[in-house]
């Protein structure tokens, strides 16, 4: 099995971001560009556009920082910065969706300072359970792809669905992959892994579900030789799209068997399909998930979901990926320690810097968590 | 001569290096603490060397050497590398059998360690990416006040009322000492000022970590009375400090260094 081939568009796709987006403009194609995992993304793909996801990048943030308190996480400060800095000259519209304060805010400052793009906020309910909040968002919907019509033409309902297909396709594709790895997880490393889930919200869908297909292939066609006796970790929190991260807890023996991450398996949850038309069905897609942090659901308890995730991943410890100032995820992270504890599932949190690579310091931490979780599954 | 088998944990920490020879019983034969310095190879070779020197044992006597400490990967005569963390509370678990967790402040970091009953690490935290609150924050201090660092410790028993210093940022507390000086406040309740702000600081990393007594106190500011009375008060319970605790990182890597041996054999 030659991994290292089957890599190299994710590879190309994860070390410069906005590269593919960037060509494909060059060759015709519209670009919109989507804040966050909740933006209905098929319905930009159904207006004819190519929807890629802001991520951020590395680097200072002056010229936010003139506009952003300190209390704004690094995430709203990169993308805003890159904006204005016209980093993004080929993007026709961009989506926001209301997820925190922060984010509603910068969305403001993007149409005040950047008027050559277009702004759409995706106004998703905060319960996400339940007939109002789906007769509310149904509506939403309705009121985004009358937007999208005014620009684009018609978006039928034949259209709507062929883009919920591609989606749902890749959906199922995405998590049969995970499934895949968790089984043989010394086949594709974590990194890799990463590598695979960020570009898939970088480049057109449809291709993208043709590459995890080549890589599903490969994978249940090998055996996994490597190290069974190492300790398996699940990465938990909200937004990181840092290689890094993974790649200090692989150096440091690790094996990473999962994610929660919202580049990652949060996105790939698969819809409910009891919908009589497309806008329901997609309405329900969104609402039907795991709430991330930013949404609620009646009786939820934040850590519920990630015990179960970590049990079935069978990890051994899980670590947090926890952007500094993401005040919704940092809220979960302490109930969702203490489930954790309470299941006998060992937790480590690191602070993320979205504009930074993984400080030095963290190395120490991550080695330490990962001697002692060896002694554990070695005892 | 004894026929024993020689084991070596070096610990190069920011401020200092330290190794410890042990034999095959755990008994302690050498030890040695410099300052790291610029070249932190050359330091734990020094150390190293010292350290044997002290056990009348050639430097490359030793059956198996564990190299900890944040300059661990600089080692050469390591066989492994283990992390402070895993170090300190093997270290500080022989030394206190009885110990359910242990605290350590060492020059730029503190951590505070969680312990199950059979000594496994149960949890830990760690300060955050500056330095505030640790022994590069106390050196700072002494220097201003033109006082030994060892002294600092004993000047905060004579205090009678500590100031209280609000920031632990080194740079900020610095002017705030100032203050406190233009204000001919008296030295020993600064110095009690200045340890109490470590302790709050450190004490904030043991609720996080939910210690549970018996405390031990590891890494060189535990040899600071100030900050291990301070420490006391705020966790409610007595603190054990080993006769050197800077040593005790590189004694639980030498110990470690001397399990891998059994394991091999």
């Amino acid at each position: 099995m030659d991994m290292t081939a089957l890599m190299n568009p994710f590879e190309k796709v994860a070390s410069d971001y906005y590269g593919y987006a960037r060509e494909a403009a060059a060759g015709g194609r519209k670009v919109a560009g989507f804040m966050c995992s909740y933006a209905p993304q098929e319905l930009l793909h159904a207006a004819g556009y190519l929807p890629i996801r802001i991520l951020g990048r590395e680097g200072d943030t002056h010229r936010a920082d003139e506009l952003l308190q300190a209390f704004s996480c690094s995430f709203a400060r990169s993308v805003l910065d890159s904006a204005l800095e016209g980093e993004w000259p080929f993007l026709d519209l961009i989506m926001f969706s209301h997820t925190c304060d922060t984010m509603q805010n910068v969305a403001d400052l993007w149409r005040a300072h950047t008027p050559d793009t277009e702004v759409l906020i995706a106004s998703v309910p905060t319960r996400t359970d339940g007939d109002a909040p789906l007769r509310y968002y149904m509506a939403e919907l309705e009121r985004l792809k009358a937007k999208l019509e005014a620009k684009t033409g018609p978006i039928t309902d034949e259209r709507l669905a062929a883009s919920l297909q591609v989606y749902n396709d890749h959906r199922a594709a995405m998590n049969e992959l995970y499934a895949l790895r968790t089984a043989k997880p010394g086949l594709l490393s974590g990194a890799r892994m990463m590598q695979i889930y960020v570009s898939a919200f970088l480049m057109d869908r449809a291709e993208h579900l043709a590459l995890v297909r080549e890589v599903i292939a490969a994978l249940n066609a090998a055996e996994d030789a490597g190290d069974a006796s190492l300790p398996r970790v699940f990465v938990a929190g909200g937004m990181c799209r840092h290689v890094g991260f993974i790649e200090l807890m692989e150096a440091a023996g690790c094996v990473v068997v999962g994610d929660d991450l919202c580049v990652g398996s949060r996105s790939f949850a698969p819809g409910d399909g009891s919908a009589s038309t497309p806008i329901e069905a997609l309405a329900r897609a969104y609402l039907g998930r795991i709430p991330c942090p930013a949404f609620h659901r009646d009786g939820r308890q934040p850590g519920d979901a990630l015990v179960e995730m970590a049990q079935r991943d069978k990890a051994d410890g899980v670590i947090f990926l926890l952007t500094n100032f993401c005040d919704p995820v940092a809220f979960d992270y302490v109930p969702q320690k203490d489930a954790l504890e309470a299941a006998g599932i060992p937790a480590l949190s690191l602070s993320v810097e979205q504009h930074r690579e993984p400080p030095e310091q963290l190395r120490t931490r991550v080695a330490a968590f990962a001697e002692m979780l060896r002694e554990g599954v070695n005892a | 001569m004894s026929e024993q088998k020689i084991f070596a944990g070096v610990d190069v920490g920011s401020a200092t290096a330290k190794a410890v020879l042990i034999d095959e019983t755990g008994t302690m034969l050498g030890t040695s603490v410099i300052a790291s310095g610029g070249n932190l190879a050359d330091a734990a070779q020094r150390c190293l060397a010292l350290a044997a020197e002290g056990a009348g044992v050639a430097p490359d006597a030793c059956a198996a050497v564990v190299a900890t400490g944040y300059g661990r990967e600089r080692v050469e005569a390591r066989h492994r590398a283990v992390t402070e963390i895993t170090c300190h509370a093997r270290g500080a678990l022989t030394l206190f059998p009885e110990a359910r967790s242990v605290v350590d402040i060492g020059g730029q970091d503190s951590k505070a360690i969680a312990l199950d009953e059979r000594g496994r690490v149960l949890r830990f935290e760690m300060n955050d990416k500056c330095a505030a609150g640790t022994g590069r924050f106390l050196e700072v201090m002494a220097r201003l006040l033109e006082i030994e660092l060892d002294e600092l410790g004993g000047r905060a028993m004579h205090a009678t009322a500590p100031v209280t210093i609000s920031s632990t940022c080194t740079v900020f507390a610095e002017s705030e000492v100032i203050s406190h000086l233009a204000r001919n406040q008296r030295i020993d309740d600064i110095i009690a000022g200045l340890c109490n702000a470590i302790a709050s600081r450190v004490f904030g990393l043991a609720s996080r970590a939910r210690l549970i007594a018996p405390t031990i106190m590891t890494g060189g500011v535990a040899r600071n009375q100030g900050v291990v009375k301070a420490m006391e008060a705020l966790l409610g319970a007595p603190i054990s400090v080993p006769e050197t605790p800077q040593i005790v990182g590189a004694y639980g890597a030498a110990l470690i260094a001397r399990e891998s041996q059994k394991k091999k054999e």
